[in-house]
């Protein structure tokens, strides 16, 4: 029993992991813009794809293809910044970057599912299927991977934030863009920075999660709505609560996997959700903004 | 001659003309139509009206982005599904029942999220979305779940005091009835706009704090506004329903609630001919695409972005350029005024 506990204790934390990748790009969005991406979710199916056919197509290797992956998505951020978000982020209409950005990602899951067909693609890494046991659990290889590489990205980041200029700048810009500006801060370019910085978190979020999910043209969907709750949960711009927030969700989704039945977990992600919205709006960690409530 | 002009411009000014024309235009279409494929998309185009003006009741005048339209749409057409398949309740009965029950979700649902705005409102209203999806995938002995309900019969025959039976097998009759209730629900909406509370709730989406100020209860008209637009998608629902005859709980995706902003958006927000327009275009211009394949949904997804980057008042607005530059076009006005 008490394996059991551990074991999906663990995938919990390896599934967790991959979504703090995906679900801090959009509260660091948040933070600096206080928008919402919606197409963030197709930056991840995306840099799925990417992954996928540098391995299988190009023949690479699949760690080269995490950073094929995460360049693909920085790419994708510029573009998604200097062609939706920075044009509209003088009109005063708050909702029209969210609708807008539910119209690219109608555009690019229909344009992948053009390319690509509806069929999944088996994804298997050469990881997969490396078992190692320890103590009556048992660990594939990848799992230990993402766990390498999602820790030492999100620690990268957390450093980055914390100690460089540019760091502390983007700080600055999302606690007050205008005092910020007034500081000899250009928030145009930190804005711009950040959008590269989330979309190439998602990106590599996918090349990772490729493997876990079932590779369609619409994978990122299922991705992105429990990135949402984790956002809300752990309170939107809120980093530290964001990184919680997603471990928690991701070790809900497995428990709920072994105790229930796989078709409760999102039930249970958005009861979480909606209870947080009911009980604490700004986020069950810690409290930060409050133009929302 | 100027007294003709006015004349007519005063006649093409008035509501009750217009209407008469949607209500011609409405009678005529089945009769230009003759094949079932084209009666099909008509009814379609009905429904998608309905779901497209509840929206926009809630987002283009309350100012409320709800991204749960998908679950309303979806808990009319099961409420009344189950209470005709299971209960053996009469069509127009369960039709009411499914319209109240998506009116109450509608109020629950804004009730709970009264305190939220903006974003957050969206993330709930998505959230919503999603559990009511899963619950109509999960509970399987009350929706069998992905396998559907199939054989649903469509509305009974209608007899009417010294009329000929009305059969709603037929496609023609079908499309009269959920047309004329898009029209109705149309009607209703546009007197509730053109009253006090549609100022009211334009105040709302303007200004929170300055309407309250002004003594309105924001969260009650709130309430109000989710209640009208939630129960108008509920009686889309019914007719989907009767008029496919099969319910899978994939009719109800999140994607849908996406769709019908998306009508609303390329018709207009916050105006209620712009959706109806959006409703009809979006539903007509991927059949007319059929032959270019999967191009149809890209173009979809291509014309919200655009439409939103360039053209934020959607059809509407550019109805109105286009008929600003036509007038410029006309002699005599400008320089002699």
């Amino acid at each position: 029993m008490l394996s059991v506990l551990l074991q999906q204790g663990i995938n919990g934390i390896v599934v967790g992991s991959l979504y703090v990748l995906v679900a801090l790009g959009l509260t660091l969005i948040y933070g600096v813009l206080v928008q919402i991406n919606f197409a963030h979710a197709d930056i991840v199916t995306l840099g799925a794809f990417a992954a996928y056919f540098f391995t299988f197509v190009l023949g690479g290797n699949y760690l080269a293809s995490i950073a094929v992956a995460l360049v693909v998505g920085a790419a994708l951020g510029w573009l998604m910044n200097a062609l939706i978000f920075a044009p509209l982020r003088n009109r005063g209409n708050e909702l029209l970057p969210l609708i807008a950005t539910i119209g690219v990602s109608i555009m690019l899951q229909n344009t992948m599912l053009a390319w690509f067909g509806p069929i999944p693609f088996a994804f298997d890494t050469p990881y997969s299927n490396d078992v190692i046991r320890v103590a009556g659990m048992f660990f594939t290889i990848q799992s230990v991977l993402i766990i390498v590489v999602s820790t030492a990205t999100i620690g990268l980041l957390y450093a980055f934030m914390k100690f460089t200029f540019l760091g502390k700048a983007l700080r600055a810009v999302s606690q007050d863009r205008e005092t910020a500006g007034l500081m000899g801060i250009n928030p145009n370019q930190l804005i711009m920075l950040t959008f590269v910085i989330a979309s190439a978190l998602a990106g590599m979020g996918g090349a990772m999660l490729g493997p876990v999910l079932v590779l369609t043209p619409f994978a990122g969907t299922s991705v992105i709505v429990k990135a949402f709750a984790i956002v809300i949960i752990g309170g939107f711009g809120n980093v530290e609560g964001t990184i919680i927030a997603g471990l928690l969700v991701g070790l809900i989704e497995s428990y709920t996997t072994q105790f229930l039945d796989p078709g409760l977990i999102d039930i249970v992600v958005f009861a979480l959700l909606l209870l947080t919205l009911a009980l604490r709006p700004t986020g069950l960690i810690a409290e930060k903004r409050e133009e929302n409530v | 001659m100027q007294r003709q002009t006015t004349v007519m411009r005063a006649v093409l000014n008035s509501r009750l003309f217009w209407l008469i024309v949607a209500a011609v235009a409405i009678g005529l279409m089945p009769i230009i139509f003759t094949d079932s494929y084209w009666r099909t998309n008509l009814i379609v185009c009905a429904i998608n009206v309905m779901l497209a003006i509840g929206l926009d009741f809630i987002l283009g005048y309350a100012g409320q982005l709800n991204l749960g339209q998908s679950a309303f749409y979806g808990i009319g057409a099961y409420v009344s599904t189950l209470l005709i398949m299971k209960l053996g309740v009469p069509f127009w009965i369960a039709f009411g029942c499914g319209v109240l029950l998506s009116g109450i979700a509608g109020m629950l649902l804004s009730l709970f999220a009264v305190r939220l705005r903006g974003h957050y409102l969206a993330i709930a209203s998505l959230g919503f979305a999603v559990i009511t999806y899963q619950i109509l995938v999960n509970w399987i002995s009350l929706t069998q779940g992905p396998l559907g309900i199939y054989a649903i019969p469509p509305p009974p025959a209608l007899q009417l005091p010294g009329l000929p039976i009305i059969d709603f097998k037929n496609l023609a009759n079908l499309f009269y009835l959920t047309a004329g209730f898009a029209f109705l629900a149309y009607l209703l909406l546009d007197q509730l706009v053109r009253s006090p509370i549609g100022e009211t709730l334009t105040a709302i989406r303007e200004d929170e704090v300055s309407a309250a100020s002004l003594g309105i209860n924001c969260q009650a008209w709130k309430v109000f506004a989710f209640a009208v637009g939630s129960s108008v998608a509920g009686a889309a629902g019914c007719f989907y329903a009767s008029f496919v005859g099969t319910l899978v709980p994939d009719a109800f995706f999140i994607t849908e609630s996406f769709t019908i902003l998306a009508m609303v958006i390329v018709g207009g927000m916050g105006t209620l001919i712009g959706p109806v327009w959006g409703a009809i275009l979006l539903t007509v211009l991927p059949e007319l695409l059929r032959g270019v394949g999967d191009l149809r949904l890209i173009i979809y997804g291509v014309a919200v972005t655009l439409v939103v980057l360039f053209m934020p008042g959607g059809m509407v607005q550019a109805a109105r350029f286009i008929a600003a530059y036509f007038r410029s076009l006309l002699p005599g006005r400008g320089a002699g005024a």
